[in-house]
């Protein structure tokens, strides 16, 4: 492995401009990945913030002030079905300081109305809008409970949107890793075109398909670890550089902009694919070249 | 050593060798003689096992070629050295680097690599131009360096190929004499193809001449027809 190493290095280092070209075209394919992958990953968290927005309102009866140990206990059983994002309780005094606060500039809806006048109430989002239904029949079956709301139609229409999004990022993504694998194969098999007298020459004084592989294989994981590392630094420089521009107009999305943590999970998951890819195109290219 | 026993190839319908028989003992120096197209490369290419033969039994120190399998081939190999008309040197790697070559296939250490590369540098006078690129090194310089990388791994036979056919008539005489150097010193098998008959001439050594893919000469101290 170290003498595949060393003999992919010194092929490198002794066709530099062939290595170049080789890298640049590896990083290009690699930083469109990238792209693609991040632009889908922010799609899921844009996707995860609307979906999570839909809420079930349960409104209890107009003369029932729940207990502060029936709320908690009605918290516990539906946080214990693991479909709930949030819970809130409305309490008829926060109703009417929401009431006040929709209709400040009429005064006169706001004389006519009084605490009691309104239902204490409960607001809960799912993780997954798909869930609301069931957390509405859970809330139906609560004593004290008089009504339970929730846009059924929107919610179904916001999955179909958010669905077909999804798939067609990660489609998208997934067709560009494609397009590197064959980038890959197509520089790694044109290097090998190049150096077909060497291989012929290494076939007739005795070296085995193994030796004649390897550096390929090496020589394809480098210009996949390299070409993604640099793709990663442009990518992280790109991200850096628009997030003022986006934030300007997406800025209530919690964590939608990457993290350091996050975009070094990006750089390590870029740089084992590339490792991958790279050692997958050298295979597939050489013993092509070695079968002809 | 090398044994031809009604070797018959074809290219298409093009006949390459037709019925070819011939011995070849260990430690003997041949010339293979013939105009182009005579079968003088296949010759070689049969034996190296680039080739298959159609018919016959082609057999080198007692194996079958034909009973060698493909994973087997890169060992047999490693028995032979071969020395190329245009010589074959990787460009991007220095005289020693090309000489260490077949040591390097076979997995040898560095030390070994080293001791041994500079010893067949020495034998063919080019101990000076280890570090040199091809790209420096002039014609016969070039021939010395793949005959350096031919005897490296001290073969049992040593195929050269027209290797006199890119040199002018006083290189081309050096590089024989190399040759036979190596054959009188190390004993090797040499079965060199050529077309150079002022040097086949002036060695009286075993000349089989080829025409049409037949042997039409077999001569112990023959000349070239």
């Amino acid at each position: 492995m170290s003498s595949a190493y060393h003999q992919a290095s010194q092929r490198m280092r002794r066709t530099p401009y062939q290595t170049l070209l080789a890298l640049l075209v590896t990083t290009l394919a690699f930083f469109v990945a990238i792209v693609f992958f991040l632009d889908a990953a922010a799609a899921h968290k844009i996707l995860r913030y609307f979906e999570t927005r839909p809420q079930v309102n349960a409104f209890y009866k107009q003369d029932v002030v729940p207990k502060p140990q029936d709320v908690d206990l009605l918290r516990t059983k539906l946080e214990g079905t693991g479909l709930v994002e949030s819970f809130k309780y409305v309490s008829k005094d926060d109703a009417l300081r929401i009431y006040k606060d929709l209709n400040k500039n009429d005064p006169l809806l706001l004389e006519a109305v009084t605490a009691n006048m309104l239902p204490a109430s409960i607001e809960v989002s799912a993780k997954n809008p798909q869930d609301l239904k069931s957390i509405a029949e859970v809330l139906k079956s609560e004593p004290g409970i008089d009504d339970v709301r929730f846009a059924e139609d929107v919610v179904q229409s916001l999955l179909g949107w958010t669905r077909s999004v999804r798939t067609s990022r990660i489609v998208l993504a997934a067709t560009q890793i494609f397009i590197a694998f064959i980038i890959i194969l197509w520089v790694i098999g044109s290097r090998i075109t190049n150096r077909r007298e060497e291989i012929s020459l290494l076939q007739l004084i005795g070296a085995t398909p193994s030796y004649i592989s390897w550096p390929f294989v090496v020589e394809g994981m480098l210009y996949g670890m390299v070409g993604s590392f640099i793709a990663w630094c442009m990518s992280y420089l790109v991200i850096l550089y628009s997030t003022p521009f986006f934030a300007g107009f997406i800025s209530e999305i919690p964590g939608l902009f990457p993290t350091v943590v996050f975009m070094l999970e990006v750089l390590g998951g870029a740089m084992c694919l590339g490792a991958l890819v790279g050692a997958l195109g050298g295979i597939l290219a050489v013993r092509r070249y070695l079968k002809s | 050593m090398i044994s031809y026993r009604g070797v018959s190839k074809k290219f298409g319908t093009i006949v390459a060798l037709d019925d070819v028989s011939f011995e070849v003992d260990r430690g003997e120096f041949v010339f293979l003689t013939g105009p182009s197209g005579s079968g003088k490369t296949t010759v070689l290419k049969l034996v190296l096992r680039e080739l298959r033969p159609d018919k016959g039994v082609l057999a080198v120190d007692g194996h079958d070629l034909a009973k060698i399998s493909t994973s087997q081939l890169p060992i047999y190999r490693r028995a032979l050295g071969v020395v190329f008309q245009d010589f074959k040197l990787l460009p991007e790697r220095n005289v020693a680097e090309n000489v260490a070559l077949p040591l390097q296939v076979r997995g040898a250490s560095q030390a070994d690599i080293a001791k041994a590369v500079k010893q067949a540098l020495e034998i063919v006078g080019l101990g000076e131009r280890a570090g040199l690129f091809p790209a420096q090194l002039s014609g016969g310089e070039l021939q010395r360096a793949a005959i350096a990388r031919a005897i490296v791994g001290r073969p049992k036979v040593i195929l050269a190929d027209e290797p006199t056919g890119n040199l002018d008539p006083k290189t081309a005489k050096s590089i024989v004499k190399i040759l036979l150097d190596i054959h009188k010193e190390l004993k090797t098998t040499v079965v060199m193809a050529t077309h150079n008959a002022d040097i086949v001439n002036s060695l009286s050594l075993r000349v089989i001449s080829l025409e049409g893919g037949k042997v039409i000469k077999d001569s112990p101290r023959g000349k070239y027809e």
